[in-house]
């Protein structure tokens, strides 16, 4: 078992890769009585075409696929899983995102026996047809949910414009059509590809005693058979630089427009350190160029363009990534020109003051986060996945530059990478 | 320090009707503030109070203009900041919370003074200009306001659960929003807020809470000076005589959607604080609560109807809610399932499996909530009026003593009130 401190932080970390493949990462925390455990897959929505695990040729699968074997990993022939959870007093979840799809569990009292249900439940598939069909209705009943969501189309709608060929612009879900070709071999195959614990990171955090709790991992895994551990193939499509569409609005019944500005970014090929103060990078740009002290935020404000839904955000992972900026507004085009001027704009708007104090901001941001067993269980996770470590962000925060923010904006900041997707009122509606 | 689970808040009164309540603790990176201030909750009250929050949180005197404020903010390592308005009961509360990063954990910097001050500047030294808010922020942030009130349209389940509430109790402390209604904002002056501002300062109910890794006594003493709040005798918030009745008992409304929002609301005689609480926790636990629950069990995993189908207990108002997202042609067949699930209760169909599992999943819901500053503030704060020490033991004990029995009881106490359905045009 391997072990990393960090002091600053007054935290130690340990580490070990076991035999299997599955890389396991304990953070005990002093003083809290619950235990947060995620066991999380390098596998999601936009794993759409890849080699089965023992073949040669590579496939499409159903889009929708990786959340729909998600639903189905908590039924077992004799019953629910939220069912052991339950009793043994565990919160369980689980979520699907475009690159991962995690389980969790968080508990106070019997968390060795938790543990085990996780680790057992994830790793031992049980699909038939007849549980499939079952859960099309339940799914169908969430995709519908989301589709009634001004503020989830909106999202999609952003990226969908952005992306000519990439999966990234096809909902996480799928749709009621995609999610009804899906069969149990489907859900065997996507599995066995996608679940070998060499393509898998459990992180346990919270009141734990890590060598304890690592030889108990290891009981079980060690317990278990699993093929040798090989590459996968994942295949996707070149995806051009510039958005696919420009402009574009959808009406839904809203009595106040949406609005959002997306900026394509050109650099999406990075990881370790060179990602980690990339992206952090362009995330205090925005905050600067966008943030609640900046100058366009008290225009808009003034006059009247965004509410306090007023949000922007920088999404990176390999093969993708985009900002999102926008507000549910009076005014969309005022503001989304507004916003775009502002871009365009930004070397002459940045200045080594501001990046120094939202330098100051960010740092804040991570020591308060490291409160939060989720944040770190969740964003650990997704860092070594990208090979970045979480704990580094503050020091990397610290030795960043004005002209690391400059340069790094430059990557999500010409004409042709921007677009603009808007949420109008439907003009039928009855007051 | 926990001692069997008693979680010590040193209380000690800072001026007659302010109290402050000191937790020192190694847990966090972090400290935590919040300083509640409560009033009776009307319309106009909670309409005022919640621009008022919005105003407080714009500016102030040191910092005139929002951007100058954040700026400050930023420096001081993103300390967080913000005024915010909500209700318990029949009471209103505008509180500030600060968050901080606990000087051990930045290398050159200290801030903790400093963000003291920055607490006394945003409460007492209001941006006034001639003797009131200045008139151009209060429209803007009457607008904040009016465009968060009418956000809820645009959020279909937010916006059946309101419907439910208007129609469930009407007039009534559970259907008034904290941010009151678009036509009370209207009304707001530069004068009647700070009106408003000068009673919640010299009249309201004040608790002071502090969380995180600090020297205790020097603590007290510096808030002592940083936040000089004269005597009060608080106004005294009585509780809702549930005279308030619905106007019908069903209601189905239609707009431009795919999916059918079924809200159903129902009664129950016991409140927060009575005698039976534990055992209608227990109640809604098995009902509706969590994943083991008859609801999520039939309406979603048997019948397939739902994505989420749950309940939820609002002990204040002595009122549970069920809500799920459901095909619309399915409306009577979902209806039917969940009035099923009551009379299963109802006739004692209650397992020792759901009756471990929901005592379990209480415990340790009330545990985890615990491990958060916020947590500890909020249990505390809720539970301190009961005239008892709380503690996680005696609650894991009253929870356990819950019989089979016990929950029929309950469930035999519950009357459905009004079901409200809303769906798309030709549903």
């Amino acid at each position: 078992m391997k072990t990393i401190e960090f002091k600053q932080l007054d935290e130690t970390l340990y580490y070990k890769k076991l035999p299997n493949g599955l890389d396991v990462y304990i953070l005990p925390k002093k003083g809290f009585s619950k235990t947060f455990v995620t066991f999380t897959t390098k596998y999601g929505s936009i794993d759409r075409t890849f080699v089965p695990i023992g073949e040669s040729e590579a496939i499409t699968v159903p889009d929708g696929i990786a959340h729909f074997l998600e639903h189905k990993m908590f039924e077992k022939e004799d019953g629910d899983v939220f069912q052991q959870f339950s009793e043994s007093g565990a919160s369980a979840n689980a979520f699907t995102s475009f690159t991962r799809t995690a389980y969790l569990f968080s508990a106070t009292d019997n968390i060795y026996k938790s543990t085990e249900t996780l680790l057992n439940f994830v790793q031992e598939p049980y699909f038939t047809e007849k549980t499939v069909n079952k859960e099309k209705g339940i799914i169908g009943q969430e995709i519908t949910m989301y589709d009634d969501q001004a503020d989830w189309r909106l999202y999609f709608g952003a990226i969908e414009n952005m992306y000519h060929n990439h999966p990234v612009k096809i909902d996480i879900a799928g749709t009621i059509e995609s999610i009804d070709k899906i069969t149990a071999d489907h859900l065997y195959t996507c599995y066995n590809t996608f679940y070998h614990p060499s393509n898998m990171l459990l992180f346990v955090v919270g009141a734990i005693d890590p060598t304890e709790m690592m030889s108990f991992i290891e009981d079980n895994q060690n317990k278990k058979e699993f093929p040798e551990p090989t590459p996968i193939e994942r295949q996707f499509e070149k995806e051009p630089t510039d958005v696919a569409v420009k402009e574009r609005e959808l009406k839904m019944d809203v009595q106040k427009p949406k609005v959002y500005v997306g900026l394509k970014a050109k650099e999406t090929d990075l990881s370790g350190e060179a990602m980690l103060k990339h992206e952090l990078s362009v995330q205090i740009a925005l905050e600067c160029l966008y943030g609640r002290a900046s100058d366009f935020y008290t225009d808009v404000y003034e006059n009247g363009l965004i509410d306090e839904s007023f949000a922007y955000d920088f999404s990176l992972e390999k093969g993708y990534g985009f900002a999102l900026i926008g507000s549910d507004s009076s005014n969309p085009d005022q503001l989304a020109q507004k916003i775009k001027e502002v871009i365009n704009n930004a070397e002459n708007l940045l200045t080594s003051d501001s990046v120094e104090r939202v330098k100051r901001k960010k740092i804040g941001f991570y020591l308060r986060a490291l409160n939060s067993m989720e944040f770190i269980a969740n964003q650990f996770t997704r860092y070594e996945f990208n090979e970045m470590n979480l704990f580094d962000a503050v020091p990397v925060i610290e030795k960043l530059t004005l002209q690391d923010v400059v340069e790094a904006l430059k990557t999500i900041q010409g004409e042709p990478q921007q677009t603009v997707f808007k949420v109008l009122p439907s003009s039928e509606r009855a007051e | 320090m926990t001692i069997g689970g008693i979680f010590l808040f040193l209380s000690t009164q800072l001026a007659e009707g302010v109290n402050l309540h000191i937790r020192q603790t190694t847990q966090f990176k972090t400290v935590s503030f919040s300083i509640k201030f409560r009033a009776p909750l009307d319309q106009k009250m909670a309409a005022e109070r919640a621009v008022l929050s919005n105003v407080l949180q714009h500016s102030n005197g040191k910092f005139k203009k929002s951007a100058e404020f954040r700026s400050y903010l930023d420096d001081l390592f993103g300390t967080v900041l913000y005024f915010d308005a909500s209700k318990k009961g029949s009471e209103h509360t505008l509180l500030l919370n600060v968050e901080t990063v606990n000087d051990q954990y930045l290398q050159k910097n200290k801030v903790f003074n400093e963000v003291l001050d920055l607490i006394n500047t945003a409460i007492f030294e209001p941006n006034f200009e001639n003797g009131t808010f200045v008139p151009s922020i209060v429209e803007r942030e009457k607008e904040m306001v009016i465009q968060r009130i009418q956000s809820i349209f645009d959020d279909k389940t937010r916006y059946a659960q309101y419907r439910l509430t208007q129609i469930l109790r009407p007039n009534h402390p559970a259907s008034i929003s904290a941010n009151g209604t678009l036509e009370t904002v209207k009304e707001i002056t530069p004068e009647s807020l700070t009106k408003t501002y000068q009673s919640m300062i010299n009249e309201d109910r004040v608790d002071i809470y502090v969380v995180g890794d600090i020297d205790v006594e020097a603590v007290q003493k510096k808030l002592t000076e940083a936040l000089p709040f004269k005597d009060r005798t608080p106004k005294q918030i009585t509780k809702d005589t549930n005279e308030s009745k619905p106007e019908k008992e069903y209601t189905k409304e239609q707009q431009d959607m795919k999916q059918g929002k079924l809200h159903i609301g129902f009664s129950t005689p016991v409140r927060f604080g009575d005698e039976d609480y534990a055992k209608m926790q227990i109640f809604n636990g098995i009902f509706g609560g969590y994943a083991h629950s008859k609801l999520f069990m039939n309406v979603r995993e048997k019948e397939s109807l739902a994505y989420y189908a749950s309940s939820s207990y609002h002990s204040q108002y002595g009122l549970v809610y069920v809500v799920s997202g459901i095909e619309p042609s399915n409306e009577k067949k979902a209806t039917d399932v969940i009035k099923e699930q009551l009379e299963a209760m109802k006739n004692g169909e209650i397992t020792e499996l759901e009756l471990t599992q929901t005592k379990a999943m209480l415990v340790n819901q009330l545990k985890e909530t615990l491990d958060l500053a916020r947590g500890q503030i909020e249990i505390y704060d809720q539970y301190k009026d009961l005239g008892e020490t709380f503690s996680v033991d005696t609650w894991k004990e009253r929870w356990n003593n819950v019989t089979k029995e016990d929950v029929q009881k309950m469930a035999s106490q519950i009357e459905l009130e009004a079901i409200y359905f809303l769906c798309g045009k030709e549903a």
